[in-house]
């Protein structure tokens, strides 16, 4: 341990274990959410994770991270040092703005899965026309 | 004792006491990642200054000494791997986009700014020959044992 500033990821507190059908720990995936123009932005943090293992659920104002990892171990190496385990990922956010969930969209780079929101239309500021009669 | 296949001769050296030094040794780290856990789950600010280190695991088996890293978001080019004697030195630094910096942040959780880890290295590693891959955030370092060390295995024979 060279520094007390080693980054460790947190298990997951409300990973629905009734849904896995593997067993492991569950990790609670890291997150950055920012507010850009007229979309939320939510980039989380899955290493390990394939693009296509990963699972995003929207409904009802709740957004649901699921991502699988693969075993990244064979079970017959000895381990010299154990930081960190491997295991899936799950998150789950209550988003209170209201969201376009027909518009949005993902991607995932270099263990990064990116997000993004958008707001729905009926938040955006609009003019509305008065019809003279 | 000579037929107690142990790891090396550095430690082999340390006699009997080896093995107690060992379980200290693992005691200690226990202790140490018990204590930093309950901050390890603290938000960290994301100002960027300052320094960390990623968690790693090292795994050993009999031809190969494996070095993983989860470095999720930081670009295989800013990443640099280097072996100074026996320890093995990952650096490099996760660079804040720019969008961290203008927009507002609603939650921040991952760490930005330069990094640094080192890795003591096992002897009987073969320096010369790292693979180093970066798939899907996950640095991965195999590091093959020397000939000497992946045979140093004694056979009991049955006579």
């Amino acid at each position: 341990m060279d520094s007390e500033n080693t980054i460790t990821k947190p298990a997951a507190e409300e990973a629905a274990m009734a849904e896995r059908t593997r067993c492991g720990c569950c990790y609670r995936p890291n997150v950055d959410i920012l507010e850009q123009g007229d979309e939320l932005l939510v980039r989380a943090d899955v290493p390990g994770a394939k693009s296509d293992s990963i699972d995003i659920h929207f409904e009802d104002g709740t957004l649901e991270i699921r991502a699988e990892v693969p075993p990244r171990y064979e079970g017959r190496e000895e381990f010299l040092l154990r930081e960190y385990g491997v295991g899936d990922y799950y998150r789950t956010f209550q988003v209170s703005e209201a969201i376009d969930s027909g518009k949005i969209s993902a991607n995932y780079a270099d263990g990064v899965l990116t997000l993004h929101l958008p707001k729905a239309e009926a938040l955006k500021p609009r003019k509305i026309a008065v019809d003279a009669s | 004792m000579n037929l107690i296949p142990w790891r090396n001769k550095r430690e082999s050296e340390g006699g009997e006491l080896s093995p107690m030094v060992a379980l200290r040794n693992e005691v200690d780290r226990l202790f140490d990642s018990f204590v930093r856990e309950p901050f390890g789950s603290l938000e960290w600010p994301s100002w960027g200054g300052g320094q960390w280190s990623p968690a790693v695991d090292v795994t050993e088996n009999d031809k190969e000494v494996t070095v993983c890293a989860e470095l999720p978001g930081i670009e295989p080019k800013d990443i640099e791997v280097s072996v100074v004697g026996n320890q093995l030195i990952l650096s490099g630094e996760k660079k804040e986009s720019t969008e961290t910096k203008s927009k507002g942040v609603y939650q921040s959780e991952t760490r930005y700014g330069s990094f640094r880890r080192t890795i003591p290295l096992p002897d009987g590693v073969d320096t010369e020959k790292v693979d180093a891959r970066y798939t899907n955030g996950v640095l991965t370092l195999r590091l093959p044992k020397t000939p000497q060390a992946a045979s140093k295995r004694i056979e009991v024979k049955v006579t």
